[in-house]
C-alpha cells in the first residue's frame, strides 16, 4: 500500500512538473502565435477563435491582457469599430510590431534548428 | 441579459477606474460573441443556468479583473528570500530570549508565578502566549514594513545589484576552528588557571583587606575538579592552535570536558559551598544571614545552570554527529582530510 501510496504521489508530481513546463513553453508560444495571427486585423473573439482552432487554446483572461501589453509596448494598434450592430475592438499589428515579430521569427528558427540538433545528437547517441 | 451585467459589475469592481470602461466593453463583447455562437447551434436562447455556465467558464469575477492588472507584489522575488531571513533571525531574535526571560521569571519570582499561572500549567502556557504574540506581531509588520519600502525605492535592490565577487566571503568550513577563538581560550584559560590556583587552593580566602571568606570541606573537591577541566580545556585550545580543524577525538575531549565541567558546577550550585562571611564590626548574625542568602540563591539557580549544560552538550553532541556524517560539500578534498585526522 506505502508503495502504491508512494507511486500515486510521485505521479501526481511528476503530472504537476509537466503541467506548469507545458504551460511556461506555451506563454512563450502565445505572444507569437498572437503576433503572427494579428499580421490581419481581428478583434479579440476572432483571434481567440482562429487560435484555439489552431490548438493554441487561449482563455479570453489570457488573450485580453496579453493584447493589452502588447498594445501599450507599441506592438499593436486597435480601434473600436461597429460590426454586426456591436462596438467591437480590433487589434493588428504596428510597424513596429511586424519588425519585431521577424525578428522573433529568425530567433525561433534558430532556436527550433538548434534544439532539433540537439535531439539528433540525442536520438544517436541512445542508440 | 441581467446575468451577465451583474458579472461585469462584479468584474469591474476590482478594476482600475481608469481602465474600467475600456476592459468591461471588450469582455462584454466576447462574452456576448460566445453566447451568440452557442444560441446559433443550438438555435434558441440560452437560458440563464447555460449563461450562467459560460460564466463559470470565464472565471471569477476577482481573478478576471486580477489578470488585467500589473503584477502586484508588497514585497518582489528578488528581495523575498532576504526578507524570509531577516524575518527568522529577527523572530529567533525575539523569541527565544523572551522565553527564556519568562521561564526565569515563573521559576525565580513568585509575585510573577502567582499573578500570570493562576490557573496551573495552561493559565501559565496562556500567559505566555498572550505576552507573545503581540510583540512578535509588531516584530512582522516592522520588518514588513521597511522590506516593503525597500521593495518601492529599489534601494536594496540597486544595491545588491552592484556586486563584487572579490567582496564574497570565504567559502566556509563548519569544522575549521578559527585562530583567533582558540588564542582567546587559551589564554584566558591559563590566566584562569593562575588566578584559580592563586584564590582557591586555600578554603579560607582573604581579601578585600579583612573579610574573610570561608568555603565548606567540599570545596577541595570543586577544587581540583575545575581545576583539571580547565587543564584539559587549555591544552585543547593548544591543539587548535595548531591543528584548527575538528577531529573526531577532540570533538570527544570537548563534551567530555563540558560534561565534567557542567556537572561540577550544578553541583557547586546545590552544595552550600559557603561556610562563612566574616567582616569587622559587622555582627555575626547579619554575615550568616548573608552567607545563607548566597546559598540559597546558588539552590536557586540550578535549574537554568542544568538548562544552560544541556545547551553546550547538544551542541558538542551536534559536532560529533557532524563529524561522524559527509564533509563539507563545498571542499569535500580540502577539507577531508583535516577531518579524518
Amino acid at each position: 500500500m506505502v508503495c502504491v501510496i508512494h507511486y500515486m504521489t510521485h505521479s501526481d508530481g511528476t503530472m504537476n512538473a509537466f503541467e506548469n513546463l507545458r504551460l511556461e513553453m506555451r506563454r512563450g508560444f502565445l505572444v507569437l502565435a498572437v503576433l503572427a495571427s494579428l499580421r490581419t486585423e481581428q478583434y479579440g473573439y476572432t483571434l481567440r477563435k482562429t487560435l484555439n482552432d489552431q490548438a493554441m487554446e487561449i482563455d479570453e483572461g489570457t488573450l485580453y491582457p496579453l493584447l493589452r501589453r502588447l498594445e501599450s509596448q507599441g506592438l499593436l494598434v486597435s480601434q473600436w469599430r461597429e460590426e454586426e450592430k456591436r462596438n467591437k475592438r480590433f487589434y493588428r499589428l504596428s510597424p513596429d510590431g511586424k519588425k519585431v515579430l521577424k525578428q522573433l521569427l529568425t530567433e525561433w528558427d534558430g532556436m527550433s534548428s538548434s534544439l532539433g540538433e540537439i535531439l539528433k545528437e540525442q536520438h544517436h547517441g541512445a542508440y | 441579459m441581467e446575468l451577465i451585467d451583474r458579472y461585469l459589475q462584479a468584474v469591474k469592481f476590482w478594476l482600475p477606474k481608469a481602465q474600467s470602461e475600456d476592459i468591461i466593453a471588450e469582455l462584454s463583447e466576447d462574452i456576448r460573441s460566445q453566447i451568440e455562437e452557442r444560441e446559433g447551434e443550438l438555435g434558441r436562447q440560452l437560458n440563464d443556468s447555460e449563461v450562467g455556465a459560460i460564466l463559470k467558464q470565464v472565471g471569477p469575477p476577482a481573478f478576471v479583473a486580477n489578470r488585467f492588472l500589473p503584477q502586484q507584489y508588497l514585497i518582489g522575488p528578488l528581495l523575498f528570500p532576504i526578507y524570509r531571513f531577516v524575518l527568522k533571525i529577527a523572530m529567533l531574535g525575539y523569541l527565544i530570549p523572551w522565553v527564556l526571560v519568562w521561564i526565569g521569571l515563573m521559576i525565580y519570582s513568585q509575585s510573577y508565578r502567582e499573578e500570570h499561572a493562576g490557573g496551573g500549567v495552561i493559565g501559565a502556557l496562556g500567559s505566555l502566549w498572550s505576552s507573545v504574540w503581540f510583540a512578535a506581531f509588531i516584530t512582522i509588520a516592522v520588518v514588513t514594513i521597511v522590506f516593503a519600502v525597500l521593495e518601492r525605492t529599489q534601494v536594496l535592490t540597486c544595491a545588491l545589484q552592484n556586486w563584487d565577487p572579490q567582496k564574497l566571503p570565504p567559502v566556509r568550513d563548519r569544522n575549521r576552528i578559527p585562530r583567533s577563538s582558540s588564542i582567546t581560550e587559551f589564554i584566558v584559560g591559563v590566566l584562569f588557571l593562575i588566578w584559580w590556583v592563586d584564590t582557591f587552593s586555600s578554603q579560607t580566602i582573604l581579601r578585600f583587606t579583612a573579610i574573610q571568606i570561608t568555603l565548606a570541606p567540599v570545596w577541595r573537591y570543586f577544587f581540583w575538579g575545575f581545576l583539571f577541566v580547565s587543564v584539559v580545556n587549555v591544552a585543547l585550545a593548544a591543539a587548535n592552535l595548531f591543528h584548527p580543524h575538528w577531529t573526531k577525538l577532540r570533538a570527544v575531549v570537548r563534551l567530555a570536558s563540558d560534561c565534567a565541567g557542567s556537572v561540577l558546577f550544578c553541583w557547586l550550585l546545590k552544595s552550600n559551598f559557603l561556610a562563612g562571611i566574616t567582616v569587622p564590626n559587622v555582627e555575626a548574625s547579619k554575615t550568616l544571614a548573608i552567607t545563607n542568602a548566597i546559598n540559597w540563591w546558588d539552590t536557586k539557580m540550578v535549574t537554568a545552570a542544568i538548562v544552560i549544560c544541556i545547551v553546550i552538550a547538544a551542541i558538542d553532541v551536534y559536532r560529533i554527529v557532524r563529524l561522524k556524517g559527509t564533509t563539507s560539500s563545498l571542499l569535500p578534498q580540502a577539507s577531508a582530510p583535516a577531518i579524518l585526522r
